[in-house]
C-alpha cells in the first residue's frame, strides 16, 4: 500500500486535467446559461462561436509573434485574447442586428429562434474554415510547464510525478478570475441587475425603464468575452480544431443542463460534473487502485471503464439520468 | 391565437430548447416618434381612443376617451371584458391605436414607446406579473429607480415608510412574499421613478379584504403627495368611494362618466355594475 503514490498519481492523472477541463466547460456553460436566461433561447451557435472566438485570437497570436511581441514565459495568446474578443463581439452584434432583432420584434417562440441559432451555428462553421482552414493549428508558446513530472519526483523521492502544465495553471486560474467578475457584475452592478431583472419579466423591465436592446447587447458583449476566453485556454490547452469546438457543444450543454439552465451558478457545478465524471470513467485507474491495495491484490485488467473515443457517452448519460430524474438540475434553473 | 407563424409553437414543451419564462409581449425594437405641445387638456387623456393588440388585431377600444386631473383619483370601472385594463394599457402606449390621442402635462405622447413614456414621468403596475420574483425587494425598487440617475435613497425610505413591511422584508427575493405584499413591492417600484402619473391595474385583486382597506388608505396617500392616479377596479364600490372621477366603461366604450360620488347615487350605474 503505497497512498502518498496512489494520491499524486490521482491528482496528476484524474484531478488536474478534470479540474483544467471543468473551468473550460463552466466557462462555455455560463455563455450557454446566460444566452438562456437572458435571451430566452439555446444558443447552438455556441461551439461555432467559440472555435470563431479562438481563430481571431490565433490570428492576432500570429501577428504578434511575428512582430515580436512576447509575454513570456507566458502564451503569447493572453495579449491577443482581448483583440479576440473584439472581432467576436463584432461578429455576434453584427449577427444580433441583421439575423435575431429580426425575430425579436416578431416576438418568435424560443423554438423558432433554436432553429435560428442552428443556422447560424452553419453559417460561422463556414466562415471559420474559410478563414483559417479545418485543420488543427497549435498557437501555444511560452514556458510549458509550471512543473515537470522529473522535477517533481526529484523534489520529492516519490515514484509518481505530479505535472503541472502552465496551461493548466492559466485555466483554472483565468477562470476563477472570470468567474468572480462576472457574478460581481450580474449581483452587485447597475447593468447587471437590469440584466437579472429583464431575465426574470421582460415587460415588467421595460416599464422600469430599461432598454432591452441594451441589455440584449451587453449579453452579447458578455457571451463574446466567454466563448473567447473559453475556446483560447481549451486551443492552448489541447489543440485547437474547428470540428472539437462544435463536439464541445454536447458536454457544454451538459453542463449547462446538469446545473440548471439559467443558473449561473450551476453551469459552473455543471462543467466540473460534467468534467470529472468524463474524465474519471475514461481513465485507467490501474495504477491508482495499485499503489492503494495491499500487495497482492493489485488488479490484472487496466479498470477503465470506457475508452476515451467514448467521452461523449459519458456527457450524453448524465444529461439523461438528469433530464430523468430532477429537470431543473442541480442548482434549480428553469428548463423543466 | 395570433396569425404571425413566428408565434406558432404548438405541442412544444421543451423547456431545455427556450425558455419561454417572464418573456416579454412587447416589441422591443421599436422606437419611438415624435412628440409635440397641445394646450387646456386634462393632466392625462386618452382621448378618443379606438384601437386592439398586436398588427391585424380587433378593435377593443371604441372611441373610448380616459383622463385624470394632477393630484386625483380615476377609476375604470365596468364588467369583465370591457376592455378596461386595455383603456390603461392603452394610455401607456401597450397598444396599437388606430384612432385618437394622448397627451400628459401638455405633451403629445401618442408616438411614444411604454419604456420612454416611463422617462416622461408615467408610472404603470400591471395586474399580474408585477414584481422581479426572482430579486430582493430592495432590488425591485432599484430597478423601478433604473432611469433616475440620481441618488434615489431618499425616494426609497418614503416607499419604505409607506410600507413598513417592506423595510422589514427589504432583502428577501421578493416572489416569497404574500400578495398583499407582493402588490407593495410592485407600487413601491413603480413609485422609486417619482411618476407624475401611477397607473394602477387592479391593485386589490386577489388580496384579502383587509389588506384591500389597507391598500386602498396607501392609495390615497400616494394621491394627496400630488401624484394622479389612474385605476381598474373589480371592487367599484369601494374604488369609486375613493375616486374623484370615475369611467364606467362597457363593450371598449364609455357607458357613464362622473365624480365618484354621482355615479355611485346613479341608479342605472347602481343596478348594473355595484349589485343594487
Amino acid at each position: 500500500m503505497d497512498f502518498l503514490n496512489a494520491l499524486v498519481a490521482l491528482t496528476n492523472f484524474v484531478l488536474i486535467p478534470a479540474m483544467t477541463y471543468g473551468s473550460q466547460l463552466a466557462l462555455g456553460a455560463l455563455g450557454v446559461t446566460l444566452v438562456y436566461g437572458i435571451l430566452r433561447f439555446s444558443n447552438f451557435a455556441h461551439g461555432d462561436t467559440m472555435a470563431f472566438g479562438t481563430m481571431s485570437v490565433i490570428i492576432f497570436t500570429w501577428l504578434f509573434q511575428s512582430m515580436g511581441i512576447s509575454l513570456h514565459p507566458l502564451p503569447t495568446a493572453l495579449i491577443a485574447i482581448p483583440f479576440g474578443i473584439a472581432v467576436t463581439a463584432l461578429l455576434m452584434l453584427g449577427t444580433d442586428r441583421v439575423v435575431y432583432r429580426f425575430y425579436r420584434a416578431q416576438k418568435a417562440k424560443p423554438v423558432i429562434v433554436v432553429m435560428v441559432s442552428l443556422g447560424v451555428m452553419f453559417i460561422y462553421n463556414g466562415l471559420t474554415r474559410f478563414i483559417l482552414g479545418a485543420d488543427e493549428q497549435r498557437f501555444m508558446d511560452g514556458e510549458r510547464f509550471i512543473m515537470r513530472a522529473r522535477d517533481f519526483k526529484e523534489m520529492t523521492g516519490l515514484r509518481e510525478g505530479l505535472a503541472f502544465k502552465t496551461t493548466q495553471g492559466l485555466t483554472i486560474i483565468t477562470a476563477v478570475i472570470v468567474v468572480i467578475a462576472l457574478f460581481w457584475f450580474l449581483n452587485k452592478t447597475r447593468t447587471g441587475k437590469s440584466m437579472r431583472a429583464f431575465s426574470d419579466n421582460e415587460d415588467l423591465a421595460l416599464l422600469s425603464g430599461i432598454n432591452p436592446e441594451r441589455v440584449v447587447m451587453v449579453t452579447w458583449l458578455i457571451v463574446a468575452a466567454l466563448v473567447t476566453i473559453a475556446g483560447t485556454l481549451y486551443g492552448l490547452d489541447k489543440s485547437y480544431k474547428p470540428f472539437t469546438y462544435f463536439q464541445l457543444l454536447l458536454p457544454i450543454f451538459a453542463a449547462a443542463i446538469v446545473g440548471g439552465l439559467g443558473s449561473p451558478v450551476g453551469a459552473i457545478a455543471g462543467g466540473f460534473v460534467i468534467a470529472f465524471s468524463e474524465v474519471a470513467v475514461t481513465y485507467a485507474w490501474k495504477k491508482v487502485v495499485t499503489y492503494a491495495l495491499p500487495e497482492g491484490l493489485a488488479p490484472s485488467s487496466l479498470l477503465q471503464f470506457m475508452a476515451t473515443e467514448y467521452k461523449f457517452a459519458v456527457s450524453f448519460m448524465i444529461l439523461v439520468i438528469v433530464l430523468l430524474i430532477k429537470p431543473t438540475g442541480i442548482f434549480k434553473g428553469k428548463a423543466v | 391565437m395570433s396569425d404571425n407563424p413566428y408565434q406558432h409553437d404548438r405541442g412544444n414543451k421543451d423547456r431545455s430548447l427556450g425558455n419561454p419564462d417572464g418573456m416579454g409581449t412587447m416589441d422591443t425594437t421599436k422606437k419611438s416618434g415624435p412628440t409635440s405641445q397641445t394646450s387646456g387638456e386634462p393632466f392625462l387623456i386618452g382621448a378618443n381612443m379606438t384601437g386592439g393588440y398586436g398588427r391585424g388585431g380587433p378593435d377593443i377600444l371604441h372611441d373610448c376617451t380616459i383622463a385624470v386631473e394632477k393630484g386625483e383619483i380615476a377609476v375604470i370601472v365596468g364588467p369583465n371584458g370591457a376592455g378596461k385594463s386595455t383603456a390603461m394599457k392603452a394610455t401607456f402606449g401597450m397598444l396599437n391605436l388606430r384612432e385618437g390621442h394622448v397627451t400628459l402635462d401638455g405633451v403629445d405622447i401618442t408616438n411614444l414607446t411604454p419604456q420612454d413614456r416611463v422617462g416622461k414621468g408615467m408610472g404603470f403596475v400591471p395586474q399580474t406579473s408585477n414584481i422581479f420574483t426572482s430579486m430582493s425587494v430592495e432590488e425591485n425598487l432599484e430597478m423601478g429607480a433604473f432611469i433616475r440617475t440620481d441618488d434615489f435613497s431618499e425616494t426609497m425610505e418614503q416607499v419604505y415608510d409607506l410600507f413598513p413591511i417592506l423595510r422589514e422584508k427589504r432583502n428577501q427575493p421578493a416572489g416569497e412574499l404574500s400578495g398583499g405584499q407582493r402588490q407593495q413591492v410592485a407600487v413601491g417600484r413603480a413609485l422609486m421613478t417619482q411618476p407624475k402619473v401611477l397607473l394602477l391595474d387592479e391593485p386589490t385583486a386577489g388580496v384579502s379584504p383587509i389588506v384591500m382597506d389597507e391598500l386602498f388608505d396607501r392609495i390615497i396617500e400616494v394621491a394627496r403627495s400630488g401624484i394622479s392616479i389612474l385605476m381598474v377596479e373589480q371592487n367599484a364600490k369601494q374604488a369609486l368611494e375613493i375616486a374623484d372621477k370615475g369611467y364606467v366603461l362597457v363593450q371598449g366604450a364609455n357607458a357613464h362618466t362622473g365624480t365618484g360620488k354621482s355615479l355611485m347615487a346613479d341608479p342605472e350605474v347602481r343596478a348594473s355594475f355595484l349589485g343594487g
